[in-house]
């Protein structure tokens, strides 16, 4: 994969082992695991957010926040990606994001999805 | 509550509703019910679906109520009741009145009823008691549906955990396969890692709900290397309390940090020691591992599996970079926090 189609991507995820894990596989992936936070609130706190896409779960730290950021993310232009275990209520906001993946993650949807996202 | 169902009001089990085309009855029976502070309502057969989701505790009836219509639409109101309700329906017959040809069509048109006949004349105390008794029956149908709602919420809580640990496993054996160099190794890691993460599982679990003392999460983690009385891992600091998440968290670093040290550090020799201790302020949550007595610390040349899910796991947890030093005598790990975000109070 060539340097200028890295994705840099932004997690938000509240359990550490699968955030780790995705960071893993996003490494893998020849893509930049940029940021990772386990909270809407952490991430209303970033100054100078500059990522290309996100992986979002549905339930964070500070409670089922996921789809709030979501919309925010997507409000300003990134591409948004559900990450969790709770298919309805992704299904359910389905507009602000470009592809769900189902946990538990395995490298290949995530390899699918991602390639999507790649300009 | 499962979609075309009929939702019931709030108070409407409360309620008796009264069906009877003649207003004298309808008016003895009204007096009768709120002389004894029974709830009532009374309709003349028409919008009786509607009634009946307003008043839905016991409905009485006279038979000359029963219409082809009335008849009907306590069907459906019938059909359509959640599982755990089974409407008491009182029935005034007469002596002139086809009982048996009555009795027989309601118990064809109406199931998931409990019929009650009275003859009449009767006397206002045995249909008074009658009624009270099938109010008694609503209350303990009422407690049901309370423990069924509950059940639903404790089993969706549940599939909603067990998830999360599958999908915590998952990663456990995808990462650990990653970094194993033989099949030998990666059962001993992985098991390693399981246990630990059952460890304190059954720690989270014990404490119900509450947080978890951070001085069980470094005895459980700690005990295994504690044989023969050797206390080579000390944990010092004032005990608190983490949320379940955050002290599974730790709980997984602190087993990386040993097994590390067993692999690597001070604890692969017979006279090296790990202090395991930590401060707490209002403010700040700081940890401090630090391993002395053990082989010279040589800075690796990459990064293991341990060492990087250390860094993420302790930068998602106390929301900053921890600090790993390789000093020669020893590695040391610290990493501090805001207090209530480590503690999981947030």
């Amino acid at each position: 994969m060539s340097a200028s189609k890295q994705l840099r991507i932004l997690c938000l995820e509240d359990n550490p082992l699968i955030a780790f894990h995705i960071e893993q596989m996003i490494e893998d992936l020849g893509h930049v695991p940029q940021l990772t936070l386990s909270s809407f609130a952490q991430l209303l706190t970033i100054a100078d957010l500059d990522v290309d896409c996100a992986l979002i779960d549905i339930d964070l730290t500070d409670g089922r926040t996921g789809p709030t950021a979501a919309r925010w993310l997507h409000e300003r232009g990134v591409s948004c990606v559900f990450v969790s275990g709770q298919q309805d209520i992704a299904e359910a906001n389905r507009a602000f994001v470009a592809d769900i993946i189902i946990k538990p993650v395995v490298a290949r949807d995530l390899a699918r999805v991602l390639a999507q996202l790649t300009p | 509550m499962t979609a075309g169902r009929v939702q019931i009001e709030p108070d409407a089990l409360d309620r008796v509703l009264v069906v009877a085309p003649y207003r004298r009855d309808a008016e003895y029976l009204n007096g009768l019910l709120q002389e004894h502070d029974i709830a009532v309502a009374l309709s003349d057969g028409h919008h009786l679906a509607e009634h009946m989701r307003e008043a839905a505790g016991v409905l009485v009836t006279t038979h000359e109520a029963l219409t082809p219509h009335v008849i009907d639409a306590v069907r459906l109101h019938l059909a359509s009741q959640p599982a755990w309700s089974e409407m008491p329906i009182v029935i005034l017959l007469d002596r002139s009145s086809p009982n048996a040809r009555i009795r027989s069509e309601l118990a064809q048109r109406w199931p998931r009823a409990r019929l009650l006949y009275y003859e009449r004349p009767v006397s206002a105390v045995e249909l008074l008691s009658g009624i009270q008794s099938a109010l008694l029956v609503r209350l303990r149908q009422r407690d049901v549906r309370d423990h069924i709602d509950r059940e639903v919420e404790l089993r969706r809580e549940l599939n909603h955990r067990v998830k999360n640990i599958l999908a915590s496993v998952t990663s456990i054996f995808q990462m650990t396969q990653r970094g194993a160099a033989s099949v030998e190794e990666l059962v001993t890691d992985f098991n390693g890692r399981l246990q630990a993460l059952s460890n304190v599982h059954a720690a989270v679990f014990h404490a119900n709900g509450e947080a978890v003392s951070l001085r069980e999460i470094t005895d459980l983690t700690f005990a295994p290397y504690r044989l023969h009385g050797s206390d080579r891992v000390t944990a010092i600091g004032e005990d608190v309390r983490l949320s379940g998440e955050n002290s599974t968290t730790l709980a997984l670093c602190l087993h990386e940090l040993t097994t590390n040290a067993i692999k690597y550090g001070a604890l692969s020799v017979p006279n090296g020691r790990v202090t395991f201790s930590w401060e707490i302020t209002p403010d700040q949550l700081t940890i401090k591992w630090v391993e002395h007595g053990g082989p010279t610390v040589v800075v690796p040349a990459h990064s293991g599996y341990g060492t990087r899910f250390l860094r993420s796991a302790l930068a998602n947890l106390f929301g900053a970079t921890p600090r790993m030093e390789f000093c020669p005598d020893g590695l040391r790990c610290t990493v501090g926090g805001p207090t209530a975000k480590v503690l999981g109070n947030l």
